[in-house]
């Protein structure tokens, strides 16, 4: 588990995290609030920040892979393509998947991630976590 | 939490182990094998020609993650559980791992001799890179004898070679091979390993052609239908070494199954014993399949399946003596690890001890104490 | 219909009842040339033919007939002997032809026989239903005989090797599952006897006894049904009805949990299979059980059994006129649902048939 340097910010309060600029789209920041982490995510333009830690079994999940979903496309070879890329997020460890945005997934919308409200105010991009 | 670790030397102070991981995979770092396959194999077979990617049935993000947990790489660009102090750190102090049992995962060569020779090498390894006094200077590694079952007299005499050393906990074997292990030609190998006290572990491995599990209904298309019912084999090997007299031939032998799951073994012990009654007039074995199995064999935790009820697997736990035959496992580095403190919280209470270390240190003859690691995390 | 321990009375169905021709003479009859004239195996299996007999002692004919091949002889022994109130019958063919016109006509020849001596038999025909033997190696053969038989009162179910060279996910077995669809018949794989090209019974090849071949070889629908389910087959087909034939419902419960545990993960390799696999089993699969099923009358037999919904899914068969000759015991733990279920309703239900009035 990759643990960040920097002193931990109070949880239960609202920080500036970071500059819009600092987290450009497809990627993202690991600021080091509560226990695991909190993982802050541009997708498109958008932010999300989830909880550095998987429900399955605690793995880190803001090490893991953004990528998007796979669906059944009968038209291209394989029969699958890739939509939405970067909108979700995988666990390093067993790969379960996760929707940024919501937090959730379709297969079992039961096994979510906790996710934050995260608000931009001019080029700052604040988490309450 | 932070570690500082100024000397490799272990601690006079000695803590009780209380975790004991049955499954983890190191890896050779590019070219560190290659010294000790012994000739004519390493030119002949090793060197001869170069070999690339030989993955099939692969895991979720495969070019990405190479079925390892991605966490698990060092930052030299080398393999998951290819740096000792990296394992270290992940495994036994962040995890909490008291004793790991190492089970190198190499690809197996094509020919008799040639597998062989690399067990040969990968014992050499494990001897130079993991169990020495640098690399074990915390006495947490134990390895493996690896020898290739398809040569039970080469396998045999590698055991006889390196039985009684300290840090050698099991003999590793791979489960494809044909036939399965009852069979009387496989005898030098049980006999060696009883000779030498030791458990002998059945990891399971990827080959090709009749060294992958071969069932007569066909080949599954994915790596999810693939590897759950991989199962099967170990099921199958389970029942060969009961109905082929195996436990009646060498009455000391302790079996280890790894990475099969096992849940599936309450359900066939049941099917066993049905069939051991059903057909006793035909039948040489002395005694019901299920007491064989709780005697003489047993089982990692990981991967641990659960239904969606997990008062179900309580059940089954209970159902099956769970404490007489399951052994806890992470199977770090790979992405299917269960981290202990999470699997630990699974286990019926009453089982938790001897699931986590007793079954070990009684299967591997480990110490019940180990030098102390400040600021180890501790499972339970 | 049978009693139980507890003063009750059930009605029984014996889902699983092989029939088979009474000697190659009899089948070579009913064979038309080119096939009448050409080399096939006899029923039994030379490794793992099952030492001390195939058959269960007494299921002979009075005049020597082959086990399970005269309708008088096992009308008798179920109707009267063993308390069944319907019988689903299930001929066994000759092996997996390499040469599947041939395997196609054999199936055939087993086909009108069934229909002919059993189904349309004057006395007994009322209280038999049929399997009709389709060759899954000869897609277009097998959709006419389906054709041909789907409508017939008695036929309740096709039958199909348990053995194949492709798994029954791949797509090309699903023109033939549409078919059964399409004519509502369910499914019902069976291990194939006699000789033919078959690979060897487990995945380590070939067993050196014959306790491990039982023991093993019904295991194998695991390898079907995990496919199938992460092929999308019953995603792709919802009204889609298999039976295992052989048994070993209690190796689903463990291997759904690791299907399940598994599954998520492999979404992304899979997405024509989008839910959780466990989902794709209700309605879609049952089997029979027999006599090497179960924890016998342990005291948490009712409660395994409610696992993974198995008590919906299992269908008391007899395997007659084998040696495993399955005698019908309920166990004591099982709930009067539960009992009903396996001795008569859910075969009833997904075979379409009515119970004596009385129940």
């Amino acid at each position: 588990m990759t643990e960040p340097k920097e002193p931990r910010l109070a949880q239960g309060r609202e920080h500036v995290v970071a500059t819009v600029d600092e987290i450009p789209p497809g990627t993202h920041k690991l600021v080091p609030i509560g226990r695991h982490g909190v993982g802050v995510y541009n997708v498109n333009g958008t932010f999300y920040a989830i909880a550095n830690y998987c429900p399955h079994e605690g793995g880190p999940l803001c090490s893991g892979r953004p990528r998007g979903r796979t669906v059944v496309d009968d038209s291209v070879p394989g029969d699958a393509v890739m939509v939405r890329d970067l909108e979700f997020i995988y666990c390093p460890w067993h790969q379960w998947g996760f929707e940024l945005a919501t937090g959730t997934t379709a297969v079992k919308p039961e096994w979510s991630i906790r996710t934050y409200p995260v608000r931009v105010i001019g080029d700052e991009v604040w988490v309450q976590a | 939490m932070t570690v500082t670790v100024t000397e490799r030397k272990p601690a006079a102070e000695r803590i009780a182990v209380r975790c004991v991981d049955s499954d983890v995979h190191p890896a050779p770092r590019r070219g560190e094998l290659i010294q000790y396959i012994p000739e004519p194999w390493r030119s002949k077979y090793f060197l001869s020609r170069n070999v690339g990617e030989q993955i099939y049935y692969d895991a979720p993000d495969y070019a990405h993650t190479f079925a390892m947990r991605v966490d698990a790489f060092p930052p030299d660009g080398e393999f998951a559980c290819s740096e000792p102090d990296l394992a270290f750190q992940q495994l036994i102090m962040q995890a909490g791992a008291d004793i790991a049992i190492l089970e190198p995962a190499a690809y197996p060569a094509r020919i008799g001799g040639a597998n062989h020779a690399l067990n040969v090498a990968l014992n050499e390894w494990q001897l130079h890179h993991w169990l020495d006094s640098h690399n074990n200077w915390h006495e947490r590694w134990r390895g493996s004898i690896c020898v290739a079952i398809e040569e039970p007299h080469a396998a045999a005499a590698e055991i006889d070679r390196l039985a009684g050393h300290p840090f050698l906990g099991q003999i590793l074997i791979k489960a494809e091979p044909r036939p399965a292990w009852g069979d009387p030609k496989y005898d030098p190998i049980w006999a060696a390993a009883t000779k030498a006290d030791m458990p002998v572990s059945c990891h399971l491995s990827r080959s090709h052609h009749e060294e992958l599990p071969m069932p007569p209904v066909g080949m599954p298309s994915y790596n999810h239908d693939f590897m759950v019912t991989y199962s099967l084999l170990a099921a199958n090997q389970v029942m060969s070494m009961i109905f082929d007299g195996l436990f009646d031939r060498f009455p000391t032998l302790r079996v280890v199954f790894v990475e099969h799951a096992f849940t599936w073994i309450l359900p066939l012990m049941w099917r066993m014993d049905k069939l051991y009654e059903a057909r006793k007039p035909w039948l040489d074995i002395k005694r019901k399949p299920s007491e064989y199995v709780k005697d003489h064999i047993k089982f990692t935790t990981q991967p641990l399946d659960y239904p969606e009820d997990k008062t179900e697997l309580t059940r089954a736990f209970e159902w099956m003596e769970c404490e007489k035959i399951l052994l806890f496992s992470s199977d770090y580095p790979h992405w299917t690890f269960d981290d202990p403190r999470w699997l630990v919280k699974h286990l019926p209470e009453h089982a938790r001890e001897a699931v986590m270390f007793r079954n070990g240190i009684e299967t591997y003859r480990l110490p019940t104490t180990v030098p102390a690691l400040e600021g180890q995390v501790r499972v339970f | 219909m049978i009693d139980h321990d507890d003063g009750t009375r059930t009605p029984v169905i014996d889902a699983s009842v092989h029939i088979f021709f009474g000697s190659n003479r009899d089948l070579r009859d009913v064979l038309r040339e080119p096939f009448k004239s050409r080399g096939f195996p006899d029923y039994e299996m030379d490794w793992y033919g099952a030492p001390g007999g195939e058959y269960a002692a007494g299921t002979a004919g009075p005049d020597g007939q082959y086990p399970g091949s005269d309708p008088e002889t096992v009308a008798a022994h179920l109707f009267e002997n063993r308390g069944v109130d319907v019988a689903v019958l299930h001929p066994m063919s000759r092996g997996i032809m390499p040469d599947r016109h041939l395997g196609s006509a054999l199936a055939a020849a087993h086909n009108e026989m069934l229909v002919s001596r059993w189904l349309e038999h004057p006395e007994y025909g009322d209280r038999f239903r049929g399997t009709i033997r389709i060759n899954p190696d000869d897609i277009p053969g097998a959709l006419r005989e389906i054709a041909k038989y789907k409508d017939h009162p008695r036929v309740v179910q096709l039958g199909i090797p348990l053995q194949s060279r492709e798994l029954f996910g791949k797509p090309q077995f699903w023109p033939l599952w549409e078919a059964a669809v399409d004519a509502n018949l369910p499914v019902a794989a069976h291990i194939e006897v006699g000789a033919g090209i078959a690979s060897a019974p487990t995945p380590s090849g070939v067993p050196n006894t014959y306790e491990q071949y039982a023991g093993f070889m019904a295991l194998n629908f695991l390898y079907h049904l995990m496919n199938m389910i992460a092929e999308g087959v019953f995603e792709r087909m919802p009204e889609l009805k298999f039976v295992w034939a052989d048994g070993a419902a209690d190796l689903l419960t463990p291997f759904m949990w690791r299907m399940d545990c598994f599954g998520r993960p492999h979404l992304e390799q899979t997405p024509w299979a989008p839910k959780m696999p466990s989902d794709y089993l209700p309605g879609h699969v049952y089997f029979i059980q027999g006599a090497l099923d179960g924890p016998g009358d342990a005291e948490f037999a009712g409660e395994w059994l409610g696992f993974t919904g198995k008590d919906d899914m299992v269908m008391y068969g007899s395997s007659y006129p084998h040696w495993q000759l399955n005698d019908l015991t309920v166990p004591d733990s099982y709930s009067a649902q539960q009992r009903d279920k396996l001795c008569w309703q859910n075969a009833a239900e997904l075979y379409g048939i009515a119970v004596p009035v009385g129940v």
